[in-house]
């Protein structure tokens, strides 16, 4: 039976409209030229420049502190949620599944205004502390989608097996169930890392003076004409990790 | 295991999760609300007391075409992406494994690309200077001295730029769960390529359509980096404003008004396709 | 020790529905015993019950006089194999063996002596190192036996063990199970739905069916002498008549009016009263056809009727035949040496008879 061409060309279109603009980037950030429009030369320079300015790499240490220690913390929360999520069908937890899912569909700037509301209202400064927190909260969401995923492939008789074989509960969880649900909480950890490394909305809302992390540094950037080629390589840094973070986030997924 | 074990160790579980929720966001969204009904602070704070005066002023008629243009961009952008997102999970779902996990990676990087640098690069782009305008004036496409950014097109497309992948992963999803073989027993039984996809496969994945319309929608009512950056003036969606009354005008009940209006405009369509996606599934069983 | 293994009285409700009734059993040690029973027949919720994974409303269960009917499954003397094996995936065969045991924190050397043992016993020592997702379905069910085995459970519980394998894997397995059980002489329980594998494994099999036992016996003695129509009737093939009682004899036999059939002698399962309303029962294997009437006799049971469908099996043929409202399966063997070979094809009449030893009743019903 003869097959439509037009999905695969539509897709074609759409893959090369997703990536056009991030390769002219990449080019972009090893062009002599300012603007990009021509091609003026290979150049190292805006990498160079990327490497001399202190401030740029302050934030990258910024957001790199939060990013680890905010999955760390969603991992935790989101796991201990999923699984209650999946073990136990009640009132409480058609709630709990209603609070776990709404901040997935809340736009970000009213997330970062109700959190900046209560900071407000609590006297609480905003800094790393309020960053952290807002940071936790919305990946709470993601990763206990991610480990919720993997629970529900689970096979539970797996621990009766164990128990049968003379484990207690908590041994059995910790020798059978914890292994094995592992890779999926390594991935909506990975998952949370990526998100908070990303985050500018709700970031912007509630950071303070000295806690500018990376997305708020390239904002910043974007304002001023002088800085737009070292953007252009900062970008393709950024994205190639986010390469090598997909492609790790990947595998760990499909280890089943 | 007694009852009673069973539901102190679920109480346990879900504690943790459910606090910090209860804490960080459902409480703050509250007193979003509350403070939409408090009077403005002269130093940018709340006053004491409460009043009607904020909901008011929000009567004024300027406030229309800013919420008109933001409805009517993010439906835009909701119908753009599902109509390019469709044939794109089509054709993940029926590409063999291989293919399949390749396409999923080249949807997911951009997927999980800074958001700003993926705003930055369109803003390079367009940029009178840029490659793009370049292109197109050399090809005789545009006028010599057309400003392509700071346009309300510019917004859409980097919108639906954007917005793209978050519609193609609920759509492959829905997709993927999708029976192929239905369609083949549609083309058996006469129908057309066309009529296939419009009458089998599209209902088929229903689902997912009103998840990745649903995510598209309400993203895109909140956004305001994207026309602050490569829009103009007259480009102000609902966002922008709140962000504006927050950070420039420093006028908390007012910014807490338009978010409460906001998240009114959020929950309606979602309790819409929660009800919808509940209804088919009665319909199903 | 007859009764090793005892469940005295145990009943379970879920909800509504009672899933165990009142049900008794005994089991010997180092029997091979079998729990046979349609699904939603209690089964399995007895086989949970006794692995602890289930607590029984009522009653006790009691292993080589201890009750453990309190106890979790980590600390009863029981081990067992699951119906989808439920393997470690992310452990290799030997360490998924030696679990049990290092669960009981043996010493070193013990694990090793009899991990290695048991993976010899289940032949499986080259595999040692895979994990199971390498293994094919009868390679990773053995390492579930072994598994279970190496901890020298008491009692051994096997869920449904054939029946994730096909036909061929299956007859090879009935006999594996068969050797281990002789050579380890530990105390063997199955729960299966297949009444062939039910008997091919086991000494004693309880037949159960919504909640209770309807009999506890030897294979032989299940397939010859069912008590009720659903062991009957689960057990091999059967042909039901009813009638009433129009004459006792001596020594057992009872002459039955069964409309459209005459009246046949068959033998009663106990004391049967004049008039009473009784339920017949007569394997299609003890049905004889011939084309002319048999030769009549008081030990001769016949009546006619007309060939209505008729399949080849190659070791044998099934007809039905219908006999006035009757629907009756006989079954003929197909044998070289048998004389006397009908093979009479659709439509045909022919005469049925079963001598009075092949037919018995079955249940006793109130009397009309």
């Amino acid at each position: 039976m003869k097959r439509s061409w037009l999905p695969g060309f539509i897709t074609l279109c759409v893959i090369l409209f997703l990536f056009a603009p991030l390769v002219v980037l990449v080019v972009n950030s090893f062009n002599a030229s300012r603007f990009g429009g021509e091609w003026e030369g290979f150049t190292w320079m805006w990498y160079e420049k990327l490497w001399a300015a202190g401030e740029i790499w302050e934030s990258l240490l910024i957001t790199l502190k939060i990013a680890i220690s905010a999955s760390l913390a969603a991992m935790v929360l989101g796991t201990l949620a999923a699984y209650a999520l999946h073990r136990f069908r009640s009132g409480l937890q058609n709630v709990h599944h209603m609070l776990i899912t709404l901040p997935l569909v809340m736009p970000d700037i009213l997330m970062g205004m109700s959190l900046l509301a209560l900071f407000v209202l609590t006297g609480l400064e905003t800094g790393l502390l309020t960053i952290w927190i807002a940071h936790v909260t919305f990946c709470l969401s993601f990763v206990t989608m991610v480990v919720l995923g993997r629970l529900q492939d689970f096979d539970f008789t797996l621990l009766d097996a164990a128990r049968d074989l003379g484990a207690t509960q908590a041994q059995a969880v910790k020798k059978v169930l914890l292994p094995l649900l592992l890779p999926g909480v390594l991935a909506g950890g990975l998952l949370a890392f990526t998100l908070s490394i990303d985050d500018y909305v709700i970031t912007f809302f509630v950071s303070g003076p000295g806690t500018t992390t990376l997305p708020l540094r390239v904002a910043s950037m974007m304002k001023t004409s002088r800085s737009l080629p070292m953007i252009n390589a900062l970008s393709t840094l950024l994205i190639a990790s986010t390469f090598l973070v997909a492609v790790c986030s990947h595998r760990l997924q499909r280890r089943a | 295991m007694s009852t009673g074990t069973r539901t102190s160790r679920q109480w346990l579980l879900t504690l943790p999760s459910l606090t910090w929720l209860a804490v960080f966001f459902v409480i703050p969204a509250i007193l979003v609300i509350l403070t939409a009904f408090r009077p403005a602070d002269l130093q940018g704070g709340v006053g004491p007391g409460w009043t009607m005066d904020t909901l008011h002023e929000l009567n004024d008629p300027a406030y229309l075409p800013i919420l008109w243009r933001t409805f009517s961009l993010s439906a835009a952008t909701t119908l753009i992406c599902l109509v390019l997102g469709l044939p794109v999970a089509f054709q993940m779902a029926r590409a063999g494994q291989r293919l399949r996990q390749v396409l999923l990676l080249l949807v997911i990087i951009p997927f999980l690309s800074n958001f700003l640098i993926r705003i930055f690069a369109w803003k390079s782009l367009l940029h009178p200077e840029g490659p793009l305008t370049k292109l197109l004036i050399s090809l005789q496409l545009i006028p010599e001295n057309a400003v392509l950014l700071h346009h309300s097109g510019t917004v859409l497309l980097v919108l639906v730029y954007t917005q793209l992948p978050f519609a193609i992963l609920p759509l492959y999803a829905a997709a993927e769960k999708f029976d192929m073989g239905l369609l083949d027993a549609a083309r058996d039984l006469g129908a057309g390529p066309w009529r296939a996809f419009a009458k089998v496969f599209v209902p088929g994945v229903r689902r997912g359509l009103s998840s990745a319309a649903i995510m598209v929608f309400v993203c895109c009512l909140g956004q305001y980096v994207i026309p602050q950056m490569v829009g103009g003036a007259s480009d102000e969606m609902l966002g922008s404003k709140i962000a504006q009354r927050v950070f420039s005008d420093r006028n908390l009940p007012h910014a807490s008004a338009l978010a409460g209006g906001l998240m009114l405009a959020v929950l309606v369509p979602m309790l819409i396709v929660v009800l919808w996606q509940q209804f088919g599934r009665k319909e199903e069983s | 020790m007859d009764d090793f293994l005892v469940i005295d009285h145990v009943s379970k409700t879920f909800g509504t529905q009672r899933a165990v009734d009142d049900v008794s059993l005994t089991v010997a040690k180092g029997e091979a015993f079998s729990l046979l029973g349609p699904s939603g027949c209690g089964k399995t919720t007895l086989l949970r019950m006794i692995a602890g994974f289930e607590r029984p409303d009522s009653g006790r269960i009691l292993v080589n006089g201890q009750d453990i009917t309190a106890l979790p499954p980590e600390q009863r003397p029981v081990n067992t194999v699951f119906q989808n094996y439920a393997l470690f995936p992310h452990l290799i065969v030997w360490e998924n063996v030696a679990f049990g045991l290092r669960m009981s924190r043996r010493p070193r050397e013990e694990i090793r002596s009899g991990v290695d043992r048991m993976l010899e016993l289940v032949r499986l020592s080259e595999h040692a190192r895979k994990r199971p997702a390498q293994l094919s379905g009868g390679q990773r069910q053995r390492v579930a036996i072994a598994r279970a085995l190496v901890n020298r459970p008491q009692v051994l519980l096997l869920d449904e063990p054939l029946a994730a394998l096909d036909l061929k894997l299956r007859q090879h397995m009935l006999m594996e199970l068969n050797t281990i059980h002789e050579q380890v002489g530990t105390t063997f329980i199955y729960v299966t739905h297949d009444q062939g594998e039910a008997m091919s494994l086991s000494s004693r099999i309880a037949v159960m069916n919504a909640g209770r036992v309807e009999q506890v016996d030897s294979p032989a003695h299940l397939y010859e002498t069912p008590r009720t129509s659903f062991v009957a009737s689960f057990i091999g093939d059967a042909n039901f008549f009813t009638g009433t009682a129009v004459e006792l004899q001596h020594e057992g036999y009872v002459r039955v009016y069964v409309d459209g059939l005459g009246s046949p002698l068959v033998l009663s399962n106990g004391t049967v009263a004049s008039r009473q309303l009784l339920r017949l029962m007569v394997r299609p294997e003890k049905i004889s056809l011939t084309l002319t009437r048999p030769a009549s006799g008081e030990r001769v049971n016949a009546f006619r009727g007309v060939v209505e469908d008729r399949a080849y099996f190659g070791t044998h043929t099934r007809y039905r035949i219908r006999s006035g409202e009757h629907s009756i399966l006989a079954q003929l063997q197909r044998s070289r040496f048998s004389g006397g070979d009908i093979d009479p094809a659709r439509g045909t009449e022919v005469w049925m008879s079963f001598h009075p030893d092949e037919g018995r009743v079955v249940r006793l019903e109130a009397a009309a």
